[in-house]
């Protein structure tokens, strides 16, 4: 009952924050947009044509989301760190009850359901300016929502490890953009260096991409083996991101 | 006892934050840390709290500070920033909700004189009604120990005092506070026992009236003679009456003068046909003892007397 009175506390506060900076929630929301009108409204899929954006247009709803699903947390949850790290929120914080995992857990729940909302305006967009044929499968949820805790833990990670704000988003865009494009998302592995695509594995990212693929288009079989791995990496992240959190100076 | 600290060290790299530090505090008593910035201060709270490693013994009401059950304390860290885009009110509400038993939000508000401010965002408030809700939020889980690091930077004197007056009341109840503060005044007025942290090192502890007659001195007298008077002459005139008397420039300063002995200061001098200008006469106080405890370079320029002065005379 504690626990849940803590959690329900920061996350009522960390959302307030959130929806209070209208800058912030505009291009949460906008970004996506821009790719989804970029990649699927202007440039289109070719399917007959070989290279790039050859698959047809659901084939790449997983990218749109992992926009949103990899870039936001990452860059949301390390900044928040890094700025309660200036605040010397965190020196604060360790004097309350409110465990690490509990912020942690916090944050990511507000951020499951921002993007979440973000992921429903992009299929929703994709379907409708792609022509992208779905299937909306209840999948999506989990692997929407492991996704985001996934990233949590790697933004809580790298906002403990850098040393200011500044510092946090170079770094979660120097990770985050290699992972969006070699991680199945927008460039099939048929395109990539038969030696570069055993990394494709190591990429978090990857499992989210093939998940929610084969959720989309089927074989929904295929998705639950990429679900489970998702969901231990996740443990394994949220877990770090946890332990990595400042407590003392 | 509700805190108890011995032989505390903190070391960063070659630098010696604490050495060897040694304190205690009573309960519903204040003790005030002084001393100069980079001093060991924040450290110390931070050691005394449990927020950083430290050698030594530390017992928070009886427990090692990381085992100290956190509904019992509340801390308000130096240069703290609470979340932004959240109103007074909002901010007490989160941080009432991190503990299962918290005091009202209006009572806070109202203890910290914020009641008409509790629909107002964070960042508008002005810097000394931030502070006031920053205290708020230390208040929120009614501590028994209350740990304010520089509770009262940025507010503005009524302000001071309306924080005082609150500390007088939560003291009063049976609240221990230990707090740092770079006003002396603050120190005097608050606390029960000050200590003096220099270098890493607490070099004087005691009640602020115990601290100031061991180390701040004898009152004095100041005068400042009339341009055309000889300062020597001056000065022979009025030795006979105090203990020491030394000349710079055209002002004198006499030591040991008692506000009774003013009077004899002034009868000497027009004895001896000498005009002055101005006269002061000043008590020794907490910042007296501050500056003769930290003050080790003589080439640094005289910092400005704030103590207890009275003004007694200005002649043309």
């Amino acid at each position: 009952m504690s626990a849940t009175r803590r959690i329900r506390a920061e996350t009522t506060a960390a959302f307030q924050s959130f929806v209070r900076r209208r800058t912030a929630v505009f291009f949460t929301f906008f970004f996506p947009v821009i790719i989804i009108l970029i990649f699927g409204a202007l440039v289109q899929t070719q399917p007959t044509s070989g290279g790039l954006f050859a698959q047809p247009p659901a084939y790449y709803v997983p990218g749109y989301l992992a926009v949103v699903v990899l870039f936001t947390p990452l860059s949301r949850v390390g900044s928040t760190v890094a700025r309660h790290r200036e605040g010397n929120r965190f020196e604060k914080l360790a004097t309350t009850p409110l465990s690490r995992v509990e912020w942690l857990l916090a944050h990511t729940l507000v951020n499951v359901g921002i993007i979440g909302v973000a992921s429903l305006i992009i299929l929703a967009l994709v379907v409708t300016v792609t022509d992208a044929t779905i299937a909306l499968s209840w999948l999506l949820v989990p692997f929407i929502a492991l996704g985001v805790a996934l990233f949590c833990g790697l933004g809580a990670l790298l906002g403990s490890v850098a040393g200011s704000q500044d510092g946090v988003i170079a770094a979660s865009n120097t990770i985050a953009l290699p992972l969006l494009f070699l991680s199945e998302t927008f460039i099939t592995p048929s395109l990539l260096p038969a030696w570069f695509r055993p990394a494709l594995d190591l990429s978090p990212l990857s499992y989210f991409a093939r998940g929610v693929r084969a959720a989309t288009m089927g074989p929904t079989a295929d998705a639950y083996g990429n679900l489970l791995v998702l969901c231990v990496l996740t443990l394994l992240f949220l877990g770090a991101g946890a332990i990595a959190l400042p407590q003392t100076d | 006892m509700v805190l108890n600290a011995e032989n505390v060290r903190r070391e960063y790299g070659d630098t010696v934050a604490l050495d060897g530090v040694s304190l205690s505090v009573e309960q519903g008593s204040v003790f005030a840390l002084i001393g100069p910035n980079g001093a060991g201060k924040t450290t110390l709270i931070r050691s005394l709290t449990g927020t950083t490693e430290y050698e030594g013994e530390i017992e928070l009401l009886g427990e090692p500070p990381k085992r100290t059950d956190t509904q019992r304390i509340g801390l308000l860290p130096q240069s703290f920033d609470p979340p932004e885009r959240l109103t007074a009110r909002e901010l007490l509400e989160y941080y009432g909700g991190l503990y299962d038993d918290a005091r009202s939000v209006a009572d806070v508000l109202a203890d910290v004189g914020l009641g008409d401010k509790a629909d107002t965002w964070y960042e508008s408030l002005s810097g000394g009604q931030q502070r006031r809700v920053c205290v708020g939020i230390a208040l929120v889980n009614d501590p028994e120990l209350l740990v304010l690091d520089e509770p009262t930077t940025g507010i503005d004197p009524a302000g001071r005092r309306d924080l005082w007056r609150l500390l007088d009341r939560l003291t009063a109840d049976g609240t221990s506070v230990v707090l740092t503060t770079h006003y002396m005044d603050e120190a005097e007025y608050l606390a029960d026992r000050v200590g003096l942290l220099a270098d890493g090192s607490l070099v004087a502890t005691g009640p602020p009236q115990q601290l100031i007659e061991e180390y701040g001195g004898r009152s004095r007298l100041e005068v400042e003679v009339a341009e055309d008077v000889d300062a020597a002459a001056a000065q022979r005139a009025i030795e006979p009456i105090g203990t020491g008397v030394d000349t710079t420039g055209r002002t004198l300063t006499i030591q040991g003068v008692t506000p009774r002995a003013i009077g004899d200061v002034l009868d000497a001098l027009d004895h001896a046909g000498v005009e002055y200008d101005a006269l002061s006469w000043r008590q020794p106080d907490l910042e007296s003892v501050y500056l003769a405890l930290t003050e080790t370079d003589t080439d640094d320029p005289p910092a400005p007397d704030t103590g207890e002065r009275a003004e007694v005379l200005q002649s043309g």
